[in-house]
């Protein structure tokens, strides 16, 4: 049993890798057992990757988790341990709340809004003419586009004193040099469209994928059997369509939630406090106003509410992407 | 059916009418946007923000070589914050591949044990929100005095595209047919002869697809830019926000600005539409 692990040993180490060179392998415990190096070959590749997501990720994890208990302001003064006091404030305090409530009423709406225009448009982009290869590169051109620079486009046109929307609004009945940012409301129609402007596209091109993947027999047997366009949907197309459905809303919900250039950009989360979202609300309180131990304690709160969605993220990404892995 | 198929056809054409119109149309209103921008980035000097828009002009292209040319009073002119962005998209994109490709091999590795564990990981820090990551790295990259340097960009880049790089890679190594990897493995090559020699060549054209997608996200990328340089390592989305204050409300030079940050990006994702959407859906969509 010895000697078969130790003929096997032999024959890698006859072909050290470079990254493997100058360990001394362990002597195996058992005849099936792989070798110590073979064994730790997979975490050496593994190592950089997650050498940079622990410093990336896992790192900022535990500082705001330390953080959240204690004072510290990022410009000197050395903070002390304050125990719940900041997440009595995050939770008590009404603009946090209301930070909260609006960053979910915004994600809801512009993903409904997103799916059901992404497939509006999916469905007459689908099929595989010379037009739609035009559309759906234009398609993409919106989603191309820099989000910050998008809402910087935007903001111009919505300029009260020159902008293209203000005046040709104006031949629609609108008064003259209408500031649409001025407004809680109209402010929120705008972000929403500016939203909208940028996502439904990637939406529409994930759900268009996967219309063209679709098996065309179950249609033609149900056109033979006289069924009529909104039962072919219903029963044909609608449940074949789940799995992307289900990959657009996840990961523009979890897109929805990083959201930040085009509020920052267009509003800076006003009038007052408006549009303030809970990514501008943590910006403004820990880089702003440099009260880090609220800004870590907001962060904490946001990570375990978003971390309530990895296990529909594993599901829907990872199953569909191999189902024989997960 | 013979009696359906009329008012079946019927609805179909309905249905396709409405469908194709609500698509054009939509296609059209969207491009007002990126109308606007290279209208006006093309307008000579004082037509730019005049109201009633001008339709008829000489086009010009003075605001690109003012923007281009000029610091302004600045430091920085627009055509170094343009290299920030490159260099700092570029070596995200390079780390992000060189730690990626390895990563992505080993968690196809039959007898790694972690693999499935380590997968669902690297896939569930797509949900780290970057602004809950922002305040510690500034943190840190201040103690380090980091603080509007390169490497406090591309990091974070490589870091948070590396779920997506990773996943890309992955899904594409699963496809290939096992037994190449099996018969080498019999002739005795190791694990990292494998990967060289007989997996590289074949995964190329995903690691172009993942190295394009870390490219344009890298380049898009505001928060931490904003957050983490001052100047000498701002990147161009960052830096169109000051030619507000800088210029008035100048457009020209801001929507010249503008295409210039745009044009790079939109070039790309034509070309590879398709790759793009199946990249972001982590490979799921093809």
């Amino acid at each position: 049993m010895k000697s078969t692990a130790v003929v096997s040993d032999a024959g890698l180490q006859a072909r050290p890798s470079r990254r493997e060179h100058g360990h001394n392998p362990t002597v195996p415990r058992g005849g099936k057992r792989p070798s110590w190096k073979k064994r730790s070959a997979p975490w050496a590749y593994m190592a950089p990757s997650m050498i940079v997501l622990l410093l990336m990720t896992v790192a900022p994890a535990i500082f705001i988790f330390y953080s959240a208990f204690r004072n510290d302001k990022i410009l000197g003064g050395a903070g002390r341990f304050v125990g719940l006091n900041n997440f009595i404030e995050a939770v008590t305090n009404a603009s946090v709340r209301h930070a909260f409530l609006i960053t979910f009423a915004f994600v809801a709406v512009a993903v409904i809004l997103e799916m059901l225009l992404g497939f509006a448009l999916a469905l007459p982009l689908a099929a595989q003419t010379t037009a739609n290869k035009v559309g759906a590169a234009l398609m993409l051109l919106p989603f191309a586009v820099t989000p910050a620079v998008a809402a910087m486009i935007f903001k111009q046109l919505l300029n009260p004193n020159y902008g293209w929307v203000g005046y040709y609004l104006g031949y629609l009945g609108f008064p003259r040099g209408i500031d649409l940012l001025g407004d809680p409301t109209s402010a929120w129609i705008v972000l929403i469209i500016l939203d909208m402007w940028q996502w439904t596209p990637f939406i529409a091109l994930i759900l268009m994928a996967g219309l063209q993947s679709l098996p065309g027999e179950p249609r033609e047997a149900a056109l033979v059997d006289g069924a009529t366009p909104w039962q072919m949907f219903r029963h044909i197309t609608l449940p074949a369509m789940v799995p992307f459905i289900a990959i657009a809303a996840v990961l523009r919900t979890i897109q929805a939630f990083k959201t930040f250039d085009a509020f920052k950009i267009l509003t800076g989360g006003g009038p007052g406090e408006s549009t303030e979202i809970i990514n501008l609300g943590i910006f403004r309180v820990g880089l702003q106003s440099f009260n880090v131990g609220l800004a870590c304690a907001l962060g904490v709160i946001f990570l375990i509410i978003l971390s309530l969605l990895i296990p529909i993220m594993l599901r829907v990404i990872g199953r569909q992407s191999d189902p024989e892995e997960m | 059916m013979t009696t359906t198929a009329p008012s079946v056809r019927r609805g179909l054409i309905a249905r396709v009418i409405i469908g194709r119109t609500f698509l054009w149309a939509w296609l059209i209103v969207g491009l007002v946007p990126l109308l606007f921008m290279l209208v006006t980035s093309i307008k000579p000097a004082g037509l730019a923000n005049q109201i009633p828009p001008a339709w008829l002009f000489t086009p010009t292209l003075e605001n690109y070589a003012s923007v281009l040319s000029a610091g302004g009073g600045k430091s920085e002119s627009f055509g170094q914050l343009l290299l920030n962005s490159a260099i700092v998209s570029l070596g995200a994109t390079l780390l992000a591949i060189a730690v990626g490709v390895p990563a992505a091999y080993a968690l196809t590795m039959r007898e790694f044990r972690a693999r499935k564990g380590l997968s669902s990981w690297i896939l569930s820090t797509y949900m780290f929100p970057p602004i809950v990551a922002v305040i510690p790295i500034f943190v840190f990259a201040g103690r380090l005095g980091l603080i509007d340097t390169y490497p406090v960009l591309i990091v974070p880049y490589a870091a948070f595209n590396l779920p997506i790089v990773v996943w890309i890679l992955r899904s594409s190594i699963l496809q290939l047919p096992y037994e190449i990897q099996e018969a080498a493995m019999v002739d005795g090559a190791s694990s990292w002869n494998i990967l060289r020699r007989i997996i590289w060549p074949l995964l190329v054209p995903s690691v172009a697809t993942a190295a394009v997608l870390t490219i344009v996200l890298s380049w898009n990328e505001f928060l931490f830019a904003l957050s983490l340089t001052r100047s000498g390592a701002k990147t161009a989305p960052v830096g169109l926000q000051q030619f507000t204050g800088m210029y008035g409300t100048d457009w020209g030079n801001i929507t010249s600005a503008a295409t210039l940050i745009v044009a790079p990006i939109l070039v790309l994702m034509i070309i590879l539409r398709r790759q793009m959407v199946a990249g972001l859906s982590f490979g799921a969509v093809k």
